[in-house]
């Protein structure tokens, strides 16, 4: 403590071991052994076998212990004792067995108290035979039972073939092979609507299935068969057996439903269609039971229904020119002026065994249209195009959604947001199914009428919906390598489109007598332009010829054409005009070179005059010999070729 | 779509880019040309922070067309002249946005063309007043043949309908565009494009075309400024229209 003095600590090296070295580099040391640790390592180490030395160690233990302890306070002496505690307890019971042991042996050596007796051994092996014995018995045992099960099996089988009436379970085994089924508490309900196909309809198509009640006697049996077949009875056929279950569908579902489509003029019936959803004749085989025809009719129910509500939703939504009709179960839409298009919802409830049979004259084509488009409907609703890349939104279409990288301009862009409804849709087929009879029966009637050259229409077998292509040739028959007038119709929904061999595209309304006077003057010009080519091939001149000649009357109907000969050595002349007014109309004139009436006069002296060609005379066209107008023009060209070079 | 061509009309002293479209629509709507809407074909560039190594810096533009509004068309331009273009859905411009950390954009030459769209029959025109930031820099006609999809085949009704209604002489050849043109390519040497005239045209040819004549407008600009460094490298050829267009006076019917 003095100044000069230095202040030494000594310490010990840090030299504990490590136990832990942390995540981040922390090195946790094992604390160094408390005194009574080592102590108790020390005595860990003591061997209790050797004896002498035991002692020896133990004495020096417990002086140490005793020195060690007297430092320490109270706590850590006892401590000190509870490595000890087990090893003391230990020796201490070891010993207390050692005396019991002793004491038993002492007494038992005596013989007064306690006598040993050896333990008898086990005799040999069972006998073999006691083995078999036991190992048969319980094998019959085990018999009794298999054959007990067998015989309540047989019994079950055999008595299920004497009955009539199917089981209950395989019958709902096969109701539940064609119809969604699922065990609401205690009763097993059913669902026959369309709504995991797509479909968004409010009404519920859920039905209820249950065990058929029990056949007490014969007359209930009829009661019962005519009561749970109902709708067998359309058939006719009598069922033997009714099934074991029945299946109990919602008033407003039970009958059956159509929806009839009819196109109507002015109160007549042109055309109508039927929508019904059932095969036609005993169909439904009798394996499957009456159930399901019930269900079925009651799922086409259902299908009519929702077909009608879209449709008369649509029909008051939409705008158009003359508006739709929505009474009752009826919706009115006007396709063509005077044409109208009926659709009705047909339910009927009752059921008479004479079922009217299905009109015969439908047309099936409206029908599968309109089934088809609530279907197309049902699946937009529940497929959506899937989006690619994946973080896309689900939603656009796949045509949308490759718009951008390809460059769509607006109006693509805006054709992809335009989309028709069903009302909309079938409207349009009906109109282009009506425009698609009256094309042909203008053409037809036209074909008919009109022998001279033929006209030959040809349609084309694959069309849409709403549009159909029709080529008409106009030839003249014989004469087919000499020239043919084609022509292409588009009949569209409200319009028909024609384009001509020459390029010409004409658009007509939906009135019949446009085509039948667009016909008419190909046919026309047709007569005119054989002429031409047979001419050259007769080696007759042409001087010329028009298509729109502006001389004469006024023609209510196109053009008048005209078409000028000379013969091959120039002496005769045939003048052809062909009018239509509107029944085709042929003036031919001939003329001889030189004249025949020329006298000279004062005027014009000179004789060379009488080579000017020019007094026509008309023909009695009608009067020639042959069967068309270029056979009577033939005839006509080779009579007036002169043999003079 | 059919075939467009860009026609950039000189200004004349002392009249305005406003009187000049408004003279040119009257003369549109006498002959006969309805009035359909308002078009914009905009142009925005990004250029390629500088990296290590002396890499050229690469300029991406990004432009829309409101005749094709669901895209986005991109150009890069690697300084040599070779273009790489696509063609990609709007959302492109959002990708744009996160690559800011290696391409900066110039907001300064943001540059687009607006104006009216008339429509005559079978072609589309459209007046464009081409501005850049707020300034106005000339004026941009687009005609568009809209029943042809190859240039040589109608380049010749194309010039005559320009003429009819512009009232100057449209050179015979075809636009610069379509014509063959020299680039630089990687080696250095000089290449030649291969001649656009007989191929089918894309909406992408309207948009290079745009960015062609934009391009011009820009450098009008560095000239103007005082002849600041050029951004990248141009193509050797100018259409010559734009040059001598803006000094020769038209003398107009």
């Amino acid at each position: 403590m003095s100044a000069n003095s230095v202040n030494i600590s000594v310490e010990t090296t840090c030299e504990n071991q490590i136990r832990e070295i942390g995540y981040d580099g922390t090195e946790l040391y094992q604390p160094p052994p408390t005194l009574s640790e080592s102590l108790a390592k020390c005595a860990a180490r003591i061997d209790f076998s050797k004896t002498s030395l035991d002692d020896l160690k133990k004495e020096e233990k417990s002086a140490t212990e005793a020195e060690e302890s007297r430092d320490k306070d109270g706590n850590q002496f006892q401590e000190s004792l509870w490595p000890w505690d087990a090893v003391r307890n230990k020796l201490k019971d070891a010993f207390t067995e050692i005396c019991v042991l002793s004491d038993v042996i002492s007494i038992a050596k005596d013989k007064r108290y306690l006598v040993l007796d050896p333990l008898l051994e086990d005799g040999d092996d069972t006998k073999p035979i006691v083995q078999v014995y036991s190992r048969k018995k319980a094998i019959s045992q085990a018999a009794q039972v298999l054959l007990g099960g067998a015989e309540r099996l047989r019994n079950a089988h055999s008595e299920q073939r004497s009955r009539n009436i199917s089981d209950f379970h395989i019958e709902l085994l096969r109701l539940r092979q064609n119809w969604r089924l699922k065990k609401v508490s205690n009763a097993i309900i059913g669902d026959l609507s369309y709504r995991t196909a797509g479909s968004k309809f409010n009404m519920s198509g859920t039905f209820e299935v249950t065990k058929a009640e029990e056949l007490a006697d014969d007359d209930q049996l009829q009661g019962q068969n005519s009561s749970s077949s109902s709708s067998s009875t359309a058939n006719g056929m009598p069922i033997k057996a009714a099934s074991a279950l029945r299946v109990i569908v919602p008033a407003e579902l039970q009958g059956v439903a159509y929806i009839k489509v009819i196109t109507q003029k002015d109160q007549e019936d042109l055309c109508s269609a039927q929508v019904n959803l059932m095969g036609h004749g005993p169909n439904i085989t009798a394996q499957v039971g009456v159930w399901q025809k019930t269900l079925e009719f009651a799922q086409n129910v259902l299908f009519c229904k929702e077909l009608f509500a879209q449709l008369a939703r649509e029909a008051i939504q939409l705008q158009a020119p003359i508006p739709h009709v929505v009474i009752g179960n009826q919706i009115r839409a006007t396709l063509l002026p005077n044409i109208q298009l009926i659709i009705s919802l047909c339910h009927s409830t009752t059921f008479d065994s004479s079922q009217p049979a299905p009109i015969n004259d439908h047309d099936h084509v409206l029908e599968h249209s309109l089934h088809q488009l609530l279907r197309e409907v049902h699946y937009k609703n529940s497929h959506h195009p899937f989006p690619h890349p994946s973080s896309a939104p689900l939603g656009p279409s796949k045509k949308r959604m490759m718009a951008g990288p390809m460059a769509a301009d607006r109006e693509t862009l805006m054709d992809m947001t335009k989309s028709q409804t069903i009302l909309e849709q079938i409207i349009a087929q009906a109109q282009h199914i009506f425009m698609r009879k009256r094309t042909q029966y203008v053409l037809d009637t036209l074909a008919r009428d009109v022998k001279d050259p033929q006209i030959v229409s040809h349609w084309n077998a694959m069309n849409s919906p709403t549009m159909s292509c029709v080529k008409i040739n106009i030839v003249t028959h014989g004469y087919d390598a000499i020239g043919r007038t084609s022509l292409v119709i588009h009949v569209k929904e409200r319009s028909l489109k024609c384009i001509c061999r020459d390029g010409r595209v004409m658009r007509l309304s939906y009135e019949p007598q446009e085509l039948r006077d667009l016909i008419l003057c190909q046919i026309n010009s047709h007569q005119i332009s054989c002429l031409v080519s047979l001419a050259r091939c007769m080696a007759w001149t042409v001087l010329s010829n028009s298509n729109h000649l502006g001389i004469g009357k006024v023609e209510p109907l196109g053009n008048a054409s005209s078409c000028l000969l000379a013969s091959p050595n120039g002496d005769r002349m045939i003048a052809v005009q062909i009018r239509c007014d509107p029944q085709i109309d042929v003036k031919v004139y001939i003329a001889k070179s030189p004249r025949q009436d020329f006298f000279p006069n004062p005027l014009v002296p000179e004789k060379l005059w009488e080579n000017l060609g020019g007094s026509f005379k008309e023909v009695r066209f009608d009067k020639i010999e042959g069967k068309s107008f270029l056979n009577k023009m033939e005839f006509l060209m080779a009579s007036l070729t002169s043999n003079t070079a | 779509m059919g075939v467009t061509v860009l026609q950039p009309y000189p200004l004349p002293e002392g009249k305005s880019g406003a009187y000049i479209i408004d003279h040119l629509s009257k003369r549109l709507l006498s002959l006969g040309a309805t009035h359909a809407g308002q078009f914009l074909v905009d142009c925005e560039t990004f250029i390629s922070t500088p990296q290590h190594g002396g890499a050229p810096s690469r300029a991406v533009h990004v432009l829309h067309n409101s005749e094709y509004p669901a895209s986005t068309f991109s150009i890069i331009d690697n300084g040599t002249g070779k273009q790489v273009s696509l063609v990609a859905d709007n959302i492109f411009d959002l990708l744009m946005l996160k690559m800011t950390a290696t391409f900066a954009s110039k907001k300064q030459t943001k540059i687009e063309s607006r104006g009216a769209r008339f429509e005559y029959g079978d072609f589309v025109i459209k007046l464009g007043s081409v501005t850049m930031m707020e300034h106005f820099k000339g004026i941009l006609i687009e005609i568009e043949y809209k029943s042809c999809v190859i240039l040589s085949y109608c380049w010749e009704m194309i010039r005559e309908m320009l003429q009819g209604f512009l009232g100057m002489q449209v050179p015979k050849d075809y636009p610069n565009y379509f014509t063959t043109q020299t680039i630089m390519n990687a080696m250095g040497q000089q290449q030649l494009l291969h001649a656009k005239h007989n191929d089918l045209y894309e909406p992408m040819d309207t948009v290079k075309q745009y960015l062609e004549q934009f391009t011009n407008y820009r450098k009008h600009v560095n000239v103007h400024v005082g002849g600041a460094a050029g951004v990248s490298v141009q193509p050797i050829h100018m259409p010559p229209s734009s040059i001598v267009g803006v000094g020769v006076g038209m003398g107009r019917p």
